[in-house]
């Protein structure tokens, strides 16, 4: 009797659940589903007006058009030098804090909660210190070289930038050095604390009958702790990643809405998002919704690819957990 | 002898990074609050000769920056409500009741949380220009109300909830709805609060979207606002009131944080990253 009950309530409860699901996929589809279609439709579109609904047949052009842009580069280099320089970076920091963090008591809790707090800070804010903190006359760097007698150093500056590749290369460098430094303020607090969590999860007995038997530091790291967190490593190096081609918000707020020092003029620290928003800005233009649709579909596939890839490992791994 | 000196090692590098992390904090507050012609200084001062704690009620006075508060606060209260209830039904159904579709339906929800918030501007920018409604709550409110990372989190925790519970309430006479209401809410209440926290952060920071979808001062969100205020036609900034706003923008979700720490950690821990 009871299982007749059970195999006949569920019956019943099949079409309320479409009514406790309805809200949800009703904007779901109009603001997930639909745009990822439409974008991937749109960026083949030529000369496409989005507000008269107009386009003259369809093409692969936005694709080659983008990829021989120069801004477009310039945007995939910078993206990719916050995806894959700094995100390590900040992940062996964030690795070695967490171990640090993990092999004390007193104050650890304290310390997790400071590390976070430029995690909520808002993204913006945080932006427009980091701009103060290399200010060339204002900033705290300077003020710190010059107690060692240095001269200050302009950090953020476009002079004469526009009419001397050298200069141009060399504040180029400076303004990547900004954003890696803000990278590993800005990364750290997520990767430590998730770091924290996974050294946690580590039955503590390995490392006791390691010690028992005189293993040293460096080789129950190396042999037990690292491989044991490698599931841990490989999901925090992925998310960040995928994070990090995602970069629009802290750039704008430390280089400004051109994306770079004053006297710029070729959007110098550009990501791929803001290279969408920008095209996606000058929608009156014929062809320019297409263009951002063609750069978020390029965005897309390699965020894919990644997210495939996690999963791959994550297999493998499986055994680990 | 050795492990002492390892441990005092082990807290000088700790408090060498908590040095680095603080050091922005310490700059932003330090340049709040001096005059303008400390801020000006060369070389720059380390901390202000007397505090101006005025620079606040001026950086207030200066730009709209209570509208953006205020414009923050009913955006995330809505988003938080409205997301929160969704997701809270639309969890309940993947997680307890049998329906076609199921596994589909579901495989939807855990590409959605995958998918870059990115993507998607283009075409829901468009969506809402088409709808005419740029420059409106509605544009600032609806695309965020549906998060699939929400639905999978709450999803997760109401499958803990055993199911011979459900079975003993349903033959007790219970509705779904009063089930969800009377067992299951009560329940997952820690991780409800979770996800209001995530996306009530998410809110705070979001700039993107806000930008493209308003132009006018008075539906201004607070990082938008703060991201063109004190800045003169010449294009030169007003430190120290600059530095005041990101301060005030700053302390909420600080006080936030460090009052309801073990539930933004628990979110984080299990997978609610938000880029």
């Amino acid at each position: 009797m009871a299982a007749m009950k059970r195999d006949r309530n569920p019956l019943s409860d099949d079409r309320k659940a479409y009514f406790y699901l309805l809200p949800a996929f009703v904007l779901l589809v109009i603001f997930t589903v639909y745009p990822v279609i439409n974008t991937i439709i749109t960026s083949v579109k030529l000369d496409y007006r989005f507000l008269t609904g107009v386009y003259n047949g369809f093409s692969f052009g936005h694709y080659l058009d983008i990829l021989r842009d120069k801004t477009f580069q310039r945007a995939c280099l910078n993206t990719a030098f916050i995806a894959f320089i700094c995100v390590p970076a900040s992940l062996i920091t964030a690795l070695v804090t967490a171990l640090l963090l993990n092999s004390i008591k007193a104050l650890r809790n304290f310390l997790t909660t400071l590390y976070y707090l430029p995690q909520v800070t808002n993204i913006i804010a945080a932006g427009m210190v980091f701009a103060l903190l290399f200010h060339t006359n204002s900033g705290f760097i300077n003020l710190v070289l010059g107690w060692f007698g240095m001269d200050p150093v302009p950090w953020i500056s476009g002079v004469g930038i526009a009419g001397s590749a050298d200069l141009y290369t060399r504040s180029y460098i400076r303004c990547l050095f900004i954003l890696f430094i803000y990278s590993l303020w800005q990364g750290l607090s997520l990767k430590v604390i998730l770091f924290l969590s996974g050294l946690q999860n580590i039955n503590p007995q390995y490392r006791q009958a390691a010690e028992i038997d005189g293993t040293s530091q460096w080789n129950i790291f190396r042999k037990i702790t690292f491989p044991l967190l490698s599931p841990v490593t490989m999901y925090v190096l992925i998310t960040s990643v995928i994070t990090a081609l995602k970069s629009y918000a802290s750039v704008v707020a430390l280089f400004g809405d051109s994306y770079g020092p004053i006297g710029d003029n070729s959007k110098m620290m550009i990501t791929i998002v803001g290279y969408i928003i920008d095209s996606l800005g000058d929608y009156l233009s014929p062809g320019a919704i297409s263009k951002a649709s063609a750069a978020a579909f390029i965005l897309l596939l390699i965020i894919v690819i990644l997210t495939a890839l996690q999963f791959y490992f994550s297999k493998k791994w499986v055994h680990y957990k | 002898m050795r492990k002492t000196l390892m441990k005092t090692v082990n807290y000088f590098l700790l408090a060498a990074v908590a040095v680095m992390v603080l050091i922005p904090f310490f700059w932003m507050l330090g340049t709040a609050l001096k005059s303008e012609a400390e801020a000006l200084h060369i070389p720059p001062m380390l901390l202000p000769k007397i505090y101006h704690f005025d620079n606040f009620a001026k950086a207030v006075r200066a730009e709209p920056l209570i509208r953006y508060f205020l414009n923050t606060l009913i955006v995330s209260i809505f988003v938080v409500l409205i997301s929160t209830a969704i997701s809270v039904l639309s969890a309940y159904a993947f997680a307890r009741l049998t329906f076609r579709g199921r596994d589909f339906l579901f495989a939807v929800v855990l590409i959605a949380v995958m998918l870059p918030q990115e993507i998607m501007i283009i075409t829901n920018f468009m969506t809402i220009a088409k709808l005419k409604w740029l420059n409106t709550f509605r544009a600032l409110i609806l695309p965020y109300c549906v998060n699939a990372f929400n639905i999978f989190l709450l999803r997760q925790t109401m499958k803990q909830i055993p199911e011979d519970l459900y079975i003993a309430a349903r033959i007790d006479g219970l509705g779904n709805f009063r089930y969800l209401w009377k067992v299951v809410l009560p329940v997952a209440k820690p991780t409800i609060l979770t996800t209001m926290l995530l996306s009530m952060i998410w809110i705070w920071d979001t700039y993107a979207w806000p930008n493209l979808v308003t132009t006018q001062d008075n539906l201004r969100l607070i990082s938008n606002g703060l991201k063109n205020a004190f800045t003169t036609s010449t294009g030169s900034i007003q430190y120290e009131l600059q530095m005041a706003a990101a301060t005030l923008v700053t302390i909420p979700l600080i006080l936030i944080f460090i009052a309801l720490r073990k539930y933004i950690f628990s979110g984080i821990t299990r997978g609610g990253i938000k880029g």
